[in-house]
C-alpha cells in the first residue's frame, strides 16, 4: 500500500526514518522548503514529552508530486511506563500545490508561496524576490537538513557569529530568522540562569531574542526613565535593603528616626498595572537593621544577612520564601558564621550559594574577607574561601557575578595605610577554580598616573553594580569623590584581556543619586533605583528606572 | 548479545553505499548505527542494507570511526585512557575537509550515530566562530546572491555586530 501512494518500493524504506518523504525525491537530501517545520517540530516535541501527535505534514512521493500526510503517532508505554513501540497512522492525500517539473529550477509560483513560508519576514524586505533562480544552490551548508544546521550547529554560536552567517547567502538569511535559534544563542551566550529570569519578563518576549540580542549586545536602547508608583513605606527610613524577586522590588528594614533599627518587609509588584507599595505581613522577623544585604536565592528566596542592629553589628542569617502562602523568615544557623559586620557586600552563585565580603566590624574596623554560604544543602554552612591574598579591605563596595562562577569586586571604601580612600580598583576571583584567588584587573593608581584602563569611573562607595548577559558590568550612582555625577554610567567587560572603562550615554531622566543598598536589578535588565532625592530624605513613591532593552513593563 | 556470538562466530552484516560498493562490517560495529541496529533487531538485514544517502567515500570513514569507538570501548584498557584515546582519535578524525565534514555529518545525523553527529556539529561550529562573512563563505563555497540594494540592508541591519 505505502508503495502504490509513494512510489518507492520496500526495499528502499524498509528500516528508514520516514523523514525521506520530506525530501522532494531521491535524490534530494535537503527537506523540501515547503514542508513546515513547526509541523516537524511539534512532531519532535510529542516524540520527546511521549505524548500523541496529530497533524498534517508535506510529504512527497518518489516521483516528486506533493503528497498531505495525516499523520497520527501514539506512544505505547510497557509495564514499566516506558515507551516500548510508537504506532503511526499516515493517511496519504493529494496536496494541490503546483511545484513544476522536478529537477527545473525554482519557478515563479514557488517563490510567492515560499515568501509566506519564512519563519519571519524581513524587515528591509530583503531576498522578497528570488528571481535569481536558486544561484544559491551550491551553499555546500546547505546539504544539512535546516534542524541540524539551525539547532545543532548555529545555535552553539555567539550573537555576533549568526550576523555574520545571516550576511552570507539569503538561504542562511532566512535560516537565521529564527527565533529558537535566537533564544539558544543567547542562552549559550549569557547562560541558562539569564534567559530564564529574562523569559520572565514580559517585554522580553514581545521583543523577540534576535532583538533582545542585538540591544544587549550594543545597548542602544538603554534609557533612564522616572516612575511614581503608589502605596507607602512606613514609617520613614534610610539605610535598608532593596532585592529583585522575579519581578517584585522587596525592601527589608532600614535605619528610622533616631537610629532606630527596623524589620518590616515590604513589596513592589512591578508585574502590576499600577504598581504600589505594600506592607507584607510576615511570620517571625528578623530583629530589626540596617546596613544589612538582602539576596534572593532559589527562585523566590530572600536571604538576609548581617547589618546593625540594636545591640551592636550581627552576623545572623534569615531566609524568607516570598512565595510561601504564609511567608515566615526562617534563622539558618550555620557553624563558623562570618564575624559580625555591617555595609558589607554580597552576591548570589548559581542561584543558590549567598558569596559575602567586607564590610565594618566592631569599633570601625574594615575587613577584606570573603565567605560562602551554599543554600541549596539542607544545612547550610559557611566557608571562608582561603585566598593567599587579599584585595585592601573595604566597605560599600559592590560585588557582581558575571562568565557563571566569577566574581568581580569594585570600588568601596577601602583602607590605605593608615587611611581610607574612595576606591575604584577592580578586584575579580574565579570560584570554578580549585585555588580562588582574586586578581588585580585595573585600578585608579596613584593620582596623576596614567590609565590604561580607560575612562574609569571615578572611586566611590555605596554605588550600584549591574551584570549583564554575557559578562559586562555597569557602575553608576554612589557617593562619588569630587564634583562628578553620580548618574554617568560606566561600562566595563572583565572578559576582555585587557579589559578597558567606556562611558555609556544613556538618554531620558537620570536619578540625582542612586544608592546600591536601594537599588536592584530586575528580570536582568533593568535596574530600579528607589527614591532619594538627597540621600536623606527618601521619597519611596518615586524611582528611576535604568532599562537596558526597550521594554517597558510601566 | 554480541559477547555470547563473539566466542563462536563473528556475525557480520553487509552495508551497501549510495554507489553501490558493499562494506562487510561486524556486530559491535554495525550496531553503532542506530538506524541499523533497530534493522537488526527487526530481523530485516539481510541479505545486505541499502544506505541511500551516504556514498562509498563517506561511509568509509564512518566505519573506520565506529570500528575504532567499538575496539577502544571492548578493550582492556581503562575508561580514563580509553577516554584520551577516544578524543585523540576524534580530533585527527575531525582533522578533514570542510565538505568532508558536512557529508560526515548529514551521514552521522541519517545512519543515527550519536557520537558522531555530535562532534560533527561541534567542529562545524567551531569553524563557523568568529569568522567574517567572507570567510564563511569561501570555507562553504557559498556565493553571495544578494542583489546591492539587499546587500546593503543586510549590512545595516547587522551593522550592531561588526561594530
Amino acid at each position: 500500500m505505502f508503495d502504490m501512494v509513494t512510489g518507492y518500493c520496500s526495499a528502499e524504506v524498509l528500516g528508514h526514518n520516514c523523514r525521506f518523504l520530506q525530501c522532494r525525491g531521491p535524490f534530494a537530501k535537503r527537506r523540501h522548503p515547503l514542508v513546515d517545520p513547526t509541523v516537524v517540530a511539534e512532531i519532535r516535541r510529542c516524540l520527546e514529552e511521549g505524548i500523541e501527535f496529530q497533524g498534517e505534514l508535506l510529504n512527497f512521493r518518489k516521483d516528486g508530486s506533493p503528497l498531505m500526510n495525516r499523520l497520527r503517532m501514539t506512544p505505547i508505554y510497557g509495564d514499566d511506563d516506558t515507551i516500548t513501540h510508537i504506532l503511526g497512522v499516515q493517511y496519504f492525500a493529494d496536496a494541490k500545490l503546483d511545484l513544476g517539473p522536478l529537477p527545473g529550477s525554482l519557478t515563479k509560483k514557488f517563490t510567492q508561496t515560499s515568501q509566506k513560508l519564512r519563519f519571519n519576514s524581513s524587515p528591509h524586505g530583503i531576498a522578497s524576490n528570488m528571481n535569481h533562480n536558486s544561484s544559491c544552490g551550491v551553499c555546500a551548508l546547505m546539504q544539512l537538513s535546516d534542524e541540524v544546521l539551525v539547532l545543532k550547529i548555529l545555535s552553539r554560536l555567539t550573537p555576533r557569529d549568526i550576523a555574520s552567517v545571516s550576511s552570507v547567502c539569503r538561504q542562511l538569511y532566512d535560516l537565521t530568522k529564527n527565533e529558537d535559534l535566537w533564544r539558544m544563542v543567547c542562552q549559550n551566550a549569557w547562560g541558562s540562569e539569564t534567559t530564564r529570569v529574562l523569559e520572565t519578563v514580559p517585554g522580553a518576549k514581545r521583543l523577540g531574542w534576535g532583538r533582545l540580542a542585538r540591544e544587549i549586545t550594543t545597548l542602544e536602547a538603554a534609557a533612564w526613565s522616572k516612575l511614581t508608583v503608589g502605596g507607602i513605606v512606613e514609617p520613614s527610613r534610610c539605610n535598608f535593603s532593596a532585592c529583585a524577586v522575579g519581578n517584585r522590588v522587596v525592601l527589608f528594614g532600614g535605619e528610622g528616626v533616631n537610629m532606630q533599627p527596623m524589620n518590616d518587609t515590604f513589596v513592589l509588584d512591578l508585574n502590576s498595572s499600577n504598581p504600589e507599595w505594600q506592607h507584607v505581613i510576615v511570620g517571625s522577623p528578623p530583629p530589626g537593621r540596617w546596613g544589612h544585604t538582602l539576596s534572593c536565592v532559589n527562585g523566590s528566596h530572600l536571604v538576609l544577612f548581617g547589618g546593625c542592629g540594636r545591640q551592636g553589628l550581627l552576623n545572623d542569617v534569615f531566609v524568607l520564601d516570598l512565595d510561601a502562602k504564609h511567608p515566615t523568615w526562617r534563622e539558618i544557623s550555620s557553624l563558623a558564621p562570618p564575624l559580625p559586620r555591617s555595609w558589607h557586600s554580597s552576591c548570589t552563585l548559581d542561584g543558590t550559594k549567598l558569596i559575602v565580603s567586607g564590610g565594618c566590624a566592631d569599633s570601625g574596623v574594615l575587613l577584606s574577607d570573603t565567605f560562602l554560604l551554599d543554600l541549596s544543602m539542607e544545612k547550610p554552612v559557611w566557608r571562608e574561601i582561603p585566598v593567599s591574598w587579599t584585595p585592601p579591605s573595604r566597605l560599600g563596595h559592590t560585588l557582581s557575578v558575571y562568565g557563571g562562577r566569577k566574581i568581580l569586586m569594585f570600588g568601596g571604601l577601602a583602607k590605605s595605610g593608615p587611611l581610607r580612600f574612595r576606591s575604584s580598583d577592580v578586584f575579580t576571583m574565579d570560584l570554578s577554580e580549585d585555588e580562588p584567588c582574586w586578581r588585580s584587573v585595573t585600578g585608579s593608581g596613584m593620582p596623576g598616573a596614567g590609565n590604561p584602563g580607560g575612562v574609569a569611573p571615578p572611586p566611590r562607595l555605596d554605588h550600584v553594580a549591574v551584570s549583564l548577559p554575557g559578562g559586562r558590568i555597569l557602575i553608576f550612582g554612589g557617593s562619588v569623590a569630587g564634583l562628578h555625577s553620580a548618574s554617568q554610567v560606566y561600562i566595563l567587560d572583565p572578559t576582555e584581556e585587557k579589559p578597558t572603562w567606556r562611558l555609556l550615554n544613556v538618554p531620558g531622566r537620570p536619578p540625582r543619586f542612586a544608592w546600591g543598598h536601594s537599588t536592584c536589578v530586575v528580570g536582568g535588565t533593568r535596574a530600579i533605583v528607589l527614591g532619594g532625592q538627597t540621600g536623606e530624605e527618601w521619597m519611596l513613591s518615586e524611582l528611576h528606572e535604568l532599562s537596558l532593552a526597550s521594554c517597558h513593563l510601566i | 548479545m554480541s559477547s555470547s556470538t563473539e566466542l563462536t562466530e563473528k556475525k557480520v552484516f553487509l552495508l551497501k553505499s549510495l554507489d553501490g560498493v558493499i562494506f562487510e562490517v561486524e556486530e559491535s560495529v554495525a550496531v553503532q548505527l542506530e538506524v541499523i541496529r533497530e534493522l537488526i533487531e527487526g530481523d530485516c538485514a539481510r541479505p545486505f542494507i541499502s544506505l541511500y544517502n551516504v556514498t562509498s567515500e563517506i561511509l568509509a570513514l564512518v566505519i573506520e570511526y565506529c570500528k575504532h569507538h567499538a575496539e577502544t570501548c571492548s578493550g582492556g584498557t581503562s575508561a580514563t585512557i580509553a577516554d584520551e584515546d577516544l578524543k585523540t582519535f576524534d580530533n585527527e578524525f575531525m582533522n578533514v575537509d570542510e565538505n568532508i565534514l558536512l557529508e560526515l555529518c548529514s551521514a552521522a545525523d541519517y545512519l543515527d550515530i550519536k557520537s558522531l553527529f555530535e562532534l560533527t556539529c561541534r567542529t562545524l561550529a567551531s569553524l563557523i566562530k568568529d569568522r567574517t562573512i567572507i570567510e564563511v563563505r569561501k570555507m562553504f563555497n557559498v556565493e553571495n546572491d544578494f542583489s546591492v540594494v539587499e546587500e546593503k540592508a543586510v549590512r545595516k541591519e547587522f551593522a550592531w555586530a561588526f561594530k
